[in-house]
C-alpha cells in the first residue's frame, strides 16, 4: 500500500501547513490582542489597533478552525483522543476564544470607558490564553499524555488538568506567545503611525528575543526529555489500530530523526534565522519584511517539533505502546484522496483571495479616519 | 476581435454551465432545485423593489399633473 | 463503559449550546441574501436608498455574524472533546464534510465579509456586490457542508465498518454527499434561514413604520422581506414534505415517533392531528384524528402504510439478536485483525452490528444475554414519542402561521398599503420570535427523533461519549451556560439598541457615505415620495 503511506505522511505535511497557518495568521491578531493594552493607550489608538486587523481576523480565524476540521478529517483518532484527553484546556481555549469575535464586533458599538474596557481586558486574555495553550498542547506532545484504549478503541485518559500545566510545556506555551507578540507587534508596525510604531517596534524585538531564548533552551531541553520510537507494529501504509504496536522510550530519541537526516536542521536554523531576521528587520524600520521574516520563524519552529516527533503524533505516557502515530490514527485511504483533492483546489484559493483582502485593505489606519466612519471598530 | 474573445468565453462558460447543471440535475435534482430557487427569490424580492419605486413615480406623477391623483 | 449521567451531561450540553449556535445561524443565512437582493438593486438602479439598506441591514447582521461563529466555533470542537468515541468511530467519514466545509465555504464567507464590512469605500461597486454575494453563497455552503455530516448521522450512506481499523470508513464520497436526507435537509434548513431573515426585516421594518420612522427604507425593506419570504415559506414546506418522505425511508421509528403512531394500520392511515402520547403503556391517551391524510402525507399515495412502534420493536428484537454474534467477533479481532473464524461470523452479522452494541448497555460482556435485555434494548429503539411528536406539530404550525402571514403580507405590500394597516404592522413585530422557535422545534425532531443512535443504526448514543467524569460535565455545562447567557443579553441589548437608533450614522461627522434623509413627516405621503424621486 504504497499510495497510502503517501497520503498519510502527504496529510501530515498539510496539517502541518495548515497550522502554520493557524500560527501565523491567527497568532498575529492574538498577538495584537495581547499588546493591545500596551502599543494602545488611549481609546482611539487602541481603536486604531484592531482596526488594523479588523477586516482580517474574521477570515483568519478560520485557520484554527480548518485546523480543527482538517485534524478530524485526517486524523480522526487524534482528534478525539487528543481533544477529549484535554479536556479543561480545550474549554479553556474555546471559553476565551468565543470572547474575541465579540471583543471585535462589540466593543467601539458603545461609547462608554468602562465598557470598552472590559472589552480591552477581554480582547487580551482571548488573545493571551490561546495561544499559550498552543504551544503547551505542542510541549505535551513530547511529553506524552496518560492515555489508553479499551480493545473496542474507546479511550480513556488519566492525567489530570494540572499534569498539563508541566515546566516544559509552559515553556513552549510562552514561546508561542512570545512568538504571537512579536507578529502582532510587527502588523501594528505595518498599519499604525507615531508613538504606537515606535512601542510596537521595541515590543517587536523584545518579543524576538525573547522567542531566540526560549527556542535555544526548549531543543536542549528536549533531548533531555525521554523521546518515543516505534520497536515494531504494522508499519507505514497498513490499516490498523494502535493496539498492534511495541513502543519504547529513551532520552535523546526525539532527535534521532535528525541524526538519521542532518540536512533537517536547516529546520530549527530557519526558526533562529527568521526570528533574528525579524529583529533586525523592525530595528531597520521595515517591518514588512520582518513579518515575512517572522512567518518563517513559525514555519523554522513548528516544523522542528513535527519533525523532532515524526512518526508520531499523540505519544501515550501511561500506556507508550498505544502511542498515536502517522500510521495509525489517519483516516482511510480514499478518505484522504478526496480531502487532498479538495485542498488542492481549495488552499491556493484561499491564499489568492485572502491575499487580495488584504491588498484592497493595504496602507496605514489613521486615527483620524476612525472616528468618522460608522463601520469601524 | 476583442468581441469575439469575449464571445468565445462565454459559449465555453455557458457549455460549462450546462454540464455542470445536467451532472448536478442528475446527481442532486434539490441542490439544483436550491442554486435555481434561491437566485428566483433574491431577484423576484429586487425586483419587488425596484417595482415599489415605480409605484410611487407614478403616484408621484399622478399628484403633480394634480387633481386626479390617487389616495394611496 | 461510560456513565450513563455523564452521557446525559453530554446530551444536555450539545444541545444547549447547539441550540444556541442555531439562533444565529438561520438569520445569518437568509439575511446575507438579502443583502445581496438590495445590493444588486442598488447596483442596477443606482438608487443611494438601497445601499443605505444594504448597510443598516448589515450592520444588524453583523451583530447576529459574530455570535454565531463564536458560538460554532465550539460545535467544530465538541465532537472531539465531549463525543470522543464518536468521533474516532465516524471520523472517516463525519471530519471530512468538516473540513471541506472549513475549506470551501467558512473560509470565503469570513475572508469576505471583513470586505464587505470595510471596502464600501475601497472597492468599485460591482466588486462590493460580488463581495456580498460571495458572503452568502459561503455562509450557505457552509450549512450545505454541515448538513451532509448531519445526514450522515441520519442516513449513513458511502461508509462501511472496516473490522481491521475497528471503525466506520468511506466507500463512497458520492453517495455521501447526495443522499437524500442530506438533499433535502440543507435546502429545507436554508431555506428556513431565508424565512427566519425575513420575518426578523419584515418585522422590523414594521416596527418603524408604526413609529413613522425611515419609512422609505422601511417600506422597502418591507416589500422585499415580503415578497422573499413568501417564497421561501413556500420552498420550506415543500422540503418539509421531502424531509418527511426520506424519514419514511431511511429512519421509521423518527416517523413514527413524528405522528404518534404505537400501532401498525392498514391504509388508508389517519392523521393525528392532536394527541398525547404515552411512552410506557405505548399508546395516545385521547387523539384528534384526520383520515387519510398520513397515508397521503408521508407516501404520497392513498393505500400507502408506514410501520408502528410495535412492528418496529419486533423488528428490532431481530436485529439485536443478529448483532450479538458482530460484536463479540469484534472482540476477537481487535486482538488478531487476521482471524479468520472471527472475520467469517463477523461478516455474517456486520448488518446488525450497532444492534449488538445497543444490548451491550445491559449486558456489557454479551456472554449471556437475557430476552429481557434484549426486549429492554428493543425498546430503546423508539425515540421519545411525546417531544417529537410535539416538537413537529409546533414546528408545523409555526410555518403554516408564517406562511399566511406572508401571503397577507405581500398582499398589503404590493398594493402599498402596508403602512396604513397598523394592526399588521403590530402583528409582524410580534411574529419575530416565531421562525426562531421553529427552527428550533425542527432541530429537535430531526435530533430526538433519531436516538437512541448518533449515527442511525449504526452507532448508539450511550457508548459515543467521552469517558469523563461527572464532575468535569457539570463544570463545562455550567461554563457554557454561564458564558451564553452573558453573550445573549449583550448581543439582544446592542441588537434593540441598533434597531432603535435606526439607519442614522450614531457617532462622528464627515461620514463619506450619502446621508440618510431626515426622519419624514409621515403625512402627507406624497411629499416623501417626492423626496424619493428627487434622489433617484
Amino acid at each position: 500500500m504504497e499510495i497510502y503511506a503517501i497520503l498519510q505522511v502527504t496529510w501530515w505535511l498539510l496539517l502541518g501547513v495548515l497550522l502554520i497557518g493557524l500560527a501565523v495568521m491567527v497568532g498575529m491578531d492574538m498577538g495584537v490582542g495581547a499588546i493591545l493594552r500596551y502599543v494602545g493607550r488611549t481609546d482611539l489608538e487602541r481603536r486604531v489597533a484592531l482596526n488594523i486587523v479588523g477586516p482580517h481576523w474574521d477570515g483568519n480565524q478560520v485557520w484554527f478552525i480548518l485546523g480543527g476540521g482538517a485534524i478530524f478529517a485526517a486524523f480522526p483518532l487524534i482528534y478525539a483522543t487528543a481533544f477529549s484527553g484535554f479536556y479543561v484546556v480545550m474549554l479553556l481555549l474555546l471559553w476565551t476564544m468565543i470572547m474575541r469575535p465579540l471583543g471585535f464586533e462589540y466593543r467601539s458599538k458603545i461609547a462608554n470607558p468602562a465598557w470598552r474596557n472590559v472589552w480591552d481586558w477581554v480582547l487580551f486574555v482571548s488573545g493571551a490564553v490561546p495561544m499559550i495553550v498552543f504551544g503547551a498542547a505542542f510541549g505535551n506532545l513530547f511529553h506524552g499524555v496518560p492515555f489508553h484504549f479499551e480493545w473496542n478503541m474507546t479511550s480513556f485518559y488519566t492525567g489530570s488538568f494540572l499534569g498539563l500545566l508541566n515546566p516544559f510545556a509552559i515553556m513552549t506555551g510562552v514561546l508561542s506567545l512570545a512568538l504571537a507578540a512579536m507578529m502582532g507587534a510587527l502588523t501594528m508596525m505595518n498599519g499604525a503611525e507615531g508613538a504606537m510604531y515606535q512601542r510596537a517596534r521595541g515590543l517587536v524585538q523584545a518579543a524576538a528575543i525573547a522567542a531566540i531564548a526560549l527556542f535555544a533552551i526548549g531543543g536542549v531541553w528536549a533531548h533531555l526529555l525521554p523521546g518515543y520510537s516505534i520497536v515494531s507494529g504494522p508499519g507505514a501504509g497498513v490499516p490498523q489500530t494502535p493496539l498492534q504496536q511495541v513502543v519504547t522510550t529513551a532520552a535523546g530519541a526525539w532527535q534521532s530523526n535528525f541524526a538519521a537526516q542532518p540536512i533537517l536542521w536547516l529546520v530549527p536554523l530557519l526558526g533562529f534565522a527568521g526570528m533574528l531576521g525579524a529583529l533586525l528587520a523592525a530595528r531597520a524600520g521595515r517591518s514588512y519584511l520582518g513579518w515575512w521574516l517572522g512567518a518563517l520563524a513559525w514555519i523554522g519552529v513548528i516544523g522542528t517539533a513535527g519533525v523532532s516527533l515524526f512518526p508520531f503524533m499523540l505519544p501515550s505516557s501511561s500506556n507508550p505502546s498505544v502511542s498515536l502515530t502517522v500510521w495509525n490514527s489517519s483516516s482511510s485511504q480514499l478518505t484522504l484522496l478526496w480531502m487532498l483533492g479538495f485542498a488542492l483546489v481549495f488552499v491556493p484559493l484561499i491564499l489568492w483571495y485572502t491575499s487580495w483582502a488584504f491588498w484592497v485593505m493595504r496602507g496605514k489606519v489613521s486615527a483620524e479616519k476612525i472616528a468618522e466612519d460608522e463601520h469601524a471598530y | 476581435m476583442r468581441t469575439f474573445l469575449y464571445f468565445l468565453l462565454f459559449m465555453f462558460l455557458a457549455v460549462v454551465v450546462i454540464l455542470m447543471a445536467a451532472l448536478l440535475g442528475d446527481l442532486g435534482a434539490w441542490y439544483f432545485a436550491w442554486l435555481v430557487g434561491t437566485t428566483m427569490i433574491v431577484l423576484i424580492s429586487a425586483a419587488g423593489a425596484a417595482l415599489l419605486d415605480t409605484q410611487e413615480e407614478q403616484a408621484a406623477a399622478e399628484h403633480a399633473v394634480g387633481g386626479v391623483h390617487k389616495q394611496p | 463503559m461510560i456513565d450513563g449521567t455523564v452521557v446525559d451531561l453530554s446530551r444536555a450540553q450539545f444541545a444547549a449550546t447547539v441550540l444556541y449556535h442555531f439562533l444565529f445561524v438561520p438569520l445569518t443565512l437568509g439575511l446575507s441574501f438579502l443583502l445581496a437582493a438590495m445590493e444588486t438593486v442598488y447596483v442596477t438602479t443606482g438608487k443611494p436608498i438601497y445601499k443605505e439598506m444594504a448597510q443598516f441591514w448589515g450592520k444588524l447582521f453583523m451583530i447576529n455574524f459574530a455570535l454565531g461563529v463564536a458560538t460554532g466555533l465550539t460545535m467544530e470542537f465538541q465532537f472531539g472533546t465531549n463525543w470522543s468515541f464518536y468521533s474516532s468511530f465516524v471520523g472517516d467519514i463525519f471530519g471530512a464534510p468538516l473540513a471541506i466545509e472549513g475549506l470551501m465555504a467558512f473560509f470565503m464567507e469570513s475572508t469576505f465579509v471583513g470586505l464587505m464590512v470595510f471596502g464600501w469605500e475601497r472597492l468599485s461597486k460591482g466588486q462590493h456586490l460580488a463581495v456580498t454575494w460571495l458572503v452568502a453563497l459561503g455562509s450557505n455552503l457552509s450549512a450545505l457542508w454541515i448538513l451532509i455530516a448531519n445526514s450522515f448521522m441520519q442516513d449513513p450512506r458511502g461508509a462501511a465498518f472496516d473490522p481491521t481499523t475497528l471503525r466506520m470508513q468511506l466507500t463512497s464520497f458520492q453517495h455521501l454527499i447526495f443522499s437524500p436526507d442530506a438533499q433535502s435537509k440543507f435546502v429545507h434548513t436554508s431555506i428556513a434561514g431565508y424565512v427566519t431573515a425575513a420575518i426578523f426585516m419584515a418585522g422590523v421594518s414594521a416596527f418603524y413604520m408604526l413609529k413613522k420612522r425611515h419609512m422609505e427604507l422601511a417600506k422597502r425593506s418591507f416589500r422585499m422581506a415580503a415578497l422573499y419570504g413568501v417564497m421561501a415559506t413556500i420552498g420550506v414546506i415543500t422540503l418539509g414534505d421531502a424531509l418527511g418522505f426520506v424519514a419514511a425511508q431511511a429512519q421509521p421509528t423518527k416517523l413514527a415517533a413524528m405522528e404518534g403512531l404505537w400501532k401498525s394500520e392498514a391504509a388508508p392511515m389517519p392523521f393525528n392531528l392532536i394527541a398525547f402520547p404515552d411512552q410506557a403503556r405505548q399508546d395516545n391517551k385521547g387523539a384528534v384524528q384526520i383520515p387519510y391524510l398520513l397515508s397521503l402525507l408521508v407516501t404520497h399515495s392513498i393505500d400507502g402504510t408506514v410501520e408502528g412502534v410495535d412492528a418496529l420493536e419486533r423488528q428490532a428484537t431481530g436485529k439485536i439478536e443478529n448483532g450479538i454474534p458482530a460484536v463479540q467477533a469484534l472482540k476477537t479481532l481487535s486482538k488478531d485483525p487476521n482471524d479468520p473464524a472471527a472475520l467469517a461470523q463477523f461478516k455474517a452479522h456486520a448488518k446488525d452490528l450497532g444492534y449488538g452494541f445497543l444490548v451491550q448497555r445491559y449486558a456489557p460482556d454479551l456472554n449471556n444475554v437475557t430476552p429481557a435485555q434484549v426486549q429492554q434494548a428493543a425498546r430503546d429503539t423508539i425515540p421519545p414519542v411525546a417531544a417529537v411528536f410535539w416538537s413537529f406539530r409546533l414546528m408545523v404550525g409555526f410555518g403554516l402561521l408564517m406562511l399566511a402571514f406572508f401571503v397577507l403580507a405581500v398582499l398589503y405590500t404590493l398594493r402599498n398599503k402596508v403602512q396604513d394597516k397598523r394592526w399588521f404592522l403590530i402583528a409582524a413585530v410580534w411574529m419575530i420570535p416565531v421562525p426562531f422557535l421553529a427552527n428550533e422545534f425542527g432541530w429537535l425532531v430531526a435530533e430526538l427523533g433519531r436516538q437512541p443512535w448518533t449515527v442511525f443504526d449504526v452507532l448508539p448514543t450511550w457508548m459515543s461519549a467521552s469517558t469523563h467524569s461527572v464532575g468535569y460535565m457539570v463544570f463545562s455545562l455550567v461554563g457554557f451556560v454561564g458564558l451564553y447567557s452573558i453573550f445573549i443579553v449583550i448581543e439582544m441589548y446592542l441588537m434593540v439598541r441598533a434597531i432603535r437608533q435606526g439607519p442614522e450614522p450614531h457617532h462622528g461627522t464627515g461620514d463619506s457615505r450619502p446621508q440618510p434623509r431626515p426622519a419624514l413627516a409621515p403625512r402627507p405621503l406624497p411629499a416623501a415620495v417626492h423626496d424619493t424621486n428627487l434622489e433617484g
